[in-house]
């Protein structure tokens, strides 16, 4: 059988072992795959929506995204069940005083690149809901690595150094950078969250719903069915960032929805 | 916060590298802002699963992931530790050329003595060591080899080398005190005729050896011949070997080494520590790396031969440093 092609951005050397793991874990079955790498997930969308690639490994923007283009001929077929429970935290030097997001007034806050959910398009949507118009917090944006929706996690990385050189009083990072750093464990009194979000949806396999469900649905079960307890898998779920493999949960999607339709983010980056 | 950015910055070059390379992230400061970097580094990598390999007062070598077991390629049989060399004393009947100890008759015996043999036996055992080695100089020269060899066959099987020359008299007395069934002989001999053999360990000494290896065997034990050549010669190696097959050694006790550049011998392979796997050897001035370079200093280990389980576990502590190290260099220069 044709292997299922699926594309992924390249944010990082480790994309490469990743795939070449995932690929290797599905060469003796029924449903081989390779893979595509792109720079930048426009690039990928346009090569889903083209038929280049079967399936795109798609952060929740490019997700969005393809919705729109495709006008919801599009399905999510399976996500990390990290992706299921993301959030942005909201963070401060430890003794700053900040209690909620209503502290964030006329005070700045750092953003990630643009073109991050969790680090740019939700914390804003998050001040809307919190009743914070346009104007009333100093955003300072710093868009590195764009096209990439904040995977590198650097524009994160850089908000958090704008706090500790006090060119910010406030920063919004991914869960994911949070645990990198060691939550507020491993710098005491460094930094400490006043606000964490609800939980939202991150990325997922994307695929065209002209894919038919034959070739589609035995890949998602063998998907599913790497198993952190083998060895051999284990690696490779390890450097993605998962436990397990689980099927997406769609209502999660629902306030960078809304995010991207009030703030008016263009199609692609 | 200097170490909040020391964070951030393990965080950034940590997703530059794919897992199992290193990284640096830059160091500065006092004795007392190191020493807390150093804190703040172990934390994290302890905390996301990243490793501390090393740092200096400029930076530290970080890697993403963690290296693999140093040891897991390594053959059970070589894992350091698995065999004891001792040196029961140095001096010798001859004065081979290629000698990587510089033995002769005027060397200084610097003997361990049966009680330090007695007591690393006994430690041997303690310290999971399967074999224990002997050798010298020629310990046939000692008065109380016999009792050395005992003190360590009540306890491992012992292999003992000689040069088989001097099985006479009461020589020969202290062979027969020896249990056969505890205890190997191990002769050296070069070659299947004496030119080679008499080239460098001195006139009739061939013959000598034969005989040697007949009475061992009269005296009905086992003996396996280990010839030291020049690397270049290790391949004409077949009429050598139908010898020995010859005088009853069975081909699994026919050991054939490359002479080392070590000792008084002017060319051979060069061994360094980073480039030899251990074997840990035991003088009367410490504990060595490995038998080939028991004369040598940058060999010692350390001059504090017990507890012996100490000495072993500094071995290999090492061992694997310059494993991870190798592996490191290997990283780093692909071949194209
Ligand atoms: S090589 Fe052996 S026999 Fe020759 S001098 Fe050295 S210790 Fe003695």
């Amino acid at each position: 059988m044709k292997p299922l092609l699926i594309g992924a951005v390249a944010y990082t050397p480790n994309v490469v072992t990743i795939w070449e793991g995932i690929r290797d874990y599905f060469a003796d079955t029924d449903t081989p795959m390779d893979f595509i790498l792109f720079s930048n997930y426009g690039r990928q969308v346009d090569a889903l929506i083209d038929g280049t690639i079967d399936i795109a490994w798609n952060t929740n923007l490019a997700w969005v995204r393809t919705v729109a283009q495709t006008e919801g001929h599009c399905v999510a077929l399976a996500t990390r069940d990290t992706d299921t429970v993301f959030q942005t935290m909201f963070v401060a030097r430890a003794g700053a005083g900040m209690k909620d997001l209503e502290s964030l007034r006329g005070r700045r806050l750092a953003l990630g690149s643009k073109d991050s959910a969790q680090a740019a398009i939700l914390p804003v949507h998050f001040l809307a809901e919190a009743g914070l118009a346009d104007g009333d917090v100093d955003l300072l944006r710093i868009n590195s690595d764009v096209g990439k929706h904040g995977d590198t996690g650097r524009s994160e990385l850089d908000a958090l150094r704008a706090v500790l050189d006090d060119q910010a009083d406030a920063a919004a990072i991914g869960i994911n950078t949070w645990e990198a750093i060691g939550r507020d464990q491993l710098m005491p009194g460094a930094f400490e969250v006043f606000w964490q979000s609800p939980t939202y949806s991150h990325c997922n396999f994307t695929a065209l719903d002209t894919l038919t469900d034959e070739r589609v649905q035995p890949w998602v079960d063998r998907l599913l069915a790497m198993d952190w307890e083998n060895p051999v898998h284990r690696p490779i779920l390890e450097m993605e960032g998962l436990t397990q493999w689980v099927l997406p949960k769609l209502e999660g999607y629902k306030s960078l929805f809304e995010a991207v339709e009030t703030q008016g983010i263009t199609p692609r980056w | 916060m200097v170490n909040a950015m020391l964070v951030l910055d393990l965080v950034e070059r940590a997703k530059t590298v794919p897992t199992g390379a290193t990284f640096t992230v830059a160091l500065s400061g006092n004795e007392a802002d190191l020493t807390a970097a150093t804190a703040t580094i172990t934390g994290w990598c302890e905390r996301t699963g990243n490793e501390l390999v090393s740092a200096t007062a400029h930076e530290a070598t970080v890697r993403h992931g963690r290296a693999p077991d140093p040891l897991a390629g390594i053959d059970p049989d070589q894992l350091p530790g698995t065999r004891l060399w001792m040196y029961t004393n140095f001096d010798c009947n001859l004065a081979c050329d290629y000698c990587c100890v510089r033995s002769s008759p005027q060397t200084e015996r610097r003997a361990l003595g049966v009680d330090r043999v007695a007591q690393l036996a006994a430690e041997a055992v303690e310290a999971g060591v399967k074999e224990l080695i002997l050798t010298g100089g020629e310990p046939f020269l000692l008065p109380d080899i016999d009792e050395v060899v005992a003190a360590c066959a009540t306890h491992l099987p012992t292999t003992l080398l000689t040069n088989g020359m001097l099985f006479q008299g009461h020589r020969l007395e202290r062979l027969r005190a020896m249990d056969p069934e505890r205890v190997t002989l191990q002769i050296s001999l070069d070659s299947g005729t004496p030119e080679v053999h008499d080239s460098h360990r001195g006139k009739r000494s061939w013959q000598r050896a034969v005989n040697g290896i007949r009475i061992a065997h009269e005296e009905g034990f086992r003996v396996k011949v280990a010839a030291t050549l020049p690397a270049e010669q290790i391949h004409e190696l077949e009429p050598f070997h139908v010898f020995l097959d010859s005088i009853g050694i069975a081909r699994e006790d026919q050991v054939i080494r490359a002479l080392a550049h070590r000792g008084v011998s002017e060319s051979g392979l060069e061994l360094t520590v980073e480039t030899l796997i251990p074997e840990v050897t035991i003088t009367a001035e410490g504990v060595y790396w490995h038998p080939v370079a028991a004369d040598h200093d940058d060999q010692l280990v350390t001059r504090q031969i017990f507890p012996l389980k100490n000495a072993i576990d500094q071995v290999r502590a090492e061992f694997i440093e310059y494993r991870m190290r190798a592996d490191a260099a290997a990283a780093w220069f692909p071949c194209a």
